[in-house]
């Protein structure tokens, strides 16, 4: 397993490659799970939907056209079996504390009102840590110190990167700027890629006024 | 609706925050059971994939079909010319395969068969009431071998 892109990683598991499809399954069961979340499904409909959803993928590996699609393929084939066990009206479980914890973290009502914004919000994120995934380490390690929670102060940041604080700015820049030109992301640019050239320079601007 | 990636450095941080670290915590048995899918590449390598083409519970009742009626839920799955259309209640799956060549109809879980049963002459087959979770049914006959696509049917 040498190619790490959604690509190889298709290639690989569908040529037997267990660490491959485990590698898919680590990086993509958190959109399957968000898209089943904004669908306020009982925690037992949960499993069944994320079960069938890879039990589908797994015969599917060898006619994945464009993997590089494949988050689009996950996040309808689940929402597709969302709609199926909600038609079916089966299982409901009012009090379930998984539910309870979603419904904290998400607020259920906002997420059942708005099924495509949620579901727009999931591929969102998915693209971003898709394109994450394709940054260079150091890029990675800052940014993870950098949205990790609690904060990492930036004192601390350079300590554990060997990197003088002054350049923490302008390399969170440079890696933003990768994040926002890699593949991952290039399907929700559309309207905004036009005669600007000047992303670079803007983003040094913002770093330089760090 | 605005722009997307935010152009702001500081928004976009936010948003890779939310999407590293707030994804919600994945529960382990998820994680687990699409790992566990894995073992089912070559399982039914060999048999045709019957997708699923009609299901009455969220699907809208083609037009000129006549059913039976009743609260069973009717699925229709196919593969090339081979059709399987089954009819599930609370006592069981009740079913039938086109061509008619005999064979046998195997029903199975995740985590194995749960039931099997023979096709009769016109294509008829019964099996016992599903388990909850995902299950595909596979069929071999004389001339063809085919599975469906995983699907919930309780």
């Amino acid at each position: 397993m040498t190619d790490l892109t959604a690509t190889g990683l298709v290639a690989a598991a569908a040529g037997g490659d267990e660490a491959a499809w485990a590698e898919l399954v680590r990086r993509y069961t958190p959109l399957v799970v968000s898209v089943i979340r904004a669908h306020g499904m009982s925690r037992a409909d949960a499993a069944d939907i994320n079960q069938t959803v890879w039990l589908r993928l797994v015969e599917r590996l060898d006619q994945v056209r464009d993997p590089q699609a494949l988050a689009a393929w996950l996040a309808t084939t689940a929402r597709r079996e969302c709609y199926r066990l909600s038609r079916l009206g089966r299982r409901s479980q009012p009090v379930d504390p998984y539910d309870d914890a979603l419904d904290a973290r998400h607020g259920p009502l906002v997420d059942a009102a708005a099924p495509d914004e949620a579901l727009l919000r999931a591929e969102r994120r998915q693209a971003l840590r898709e394109g994450f995934a394709q940054l260079p380490p150091r890029c990675q390690e800052l940014l993870a110190l950098l949205t990790a929670d609690p904060p990492v102060s930036y004192r601390e940041i350079g300590e554990r990167l060997g990197m003088p604080v002054g350049s923490i700015g302008p390399t969170q820049a440079r890696c933003l700027h990768r994040l926002r030109n890699c593949p991952a992301l290039a399907p929700f640019l559309g309207a905004r890629r036009g005669p600007n050239k000047n992303g670079g320079d803007r983003d040094g601007a913002v770093a330089a006024g760090r | 609706m605005a722009p997307w990636p935010p152009g702001d450095d500081d928004a976009l941080t936010v948003e890779l925050g939310a999407a590293l670290w707030d994804a919600g915590p994945v529960p382990e048995e998820f994680l687990t059971a699409a790992r566990a899918a894995f073992a089912w590449r070559t399982v039914d390598a060999e048999l045709a994939v019957a997708e699923l083409t009609f299901d009455s519970a969220c699907d809208a009742e083609p037009a000129g079909l006549t059913r039976s009626g009743g609260a069973a839920r009717t699925l229709s799955f196919r593969s090339g010319a081979v059709v399987l259309e089954i009819e599930v209640s609370d006592a069981g799956i009740v079913g039938q395969l086109s061509p008619p060549r005999g064979g046998r109809v195997t029903a199975r879980t995740a985590t194995g068969p749960y039931d099997e049963a023979p096709v009769d002459e016109v294509g008829f087959f019964s099996l016992g009431a599903p388990p909850a979770g995902p299950v595909r049914l596979s069929a071999r006959a004389d001339g063809y071998a085919v599975a469906t696509d995983w699907v919930s049917l309780s």
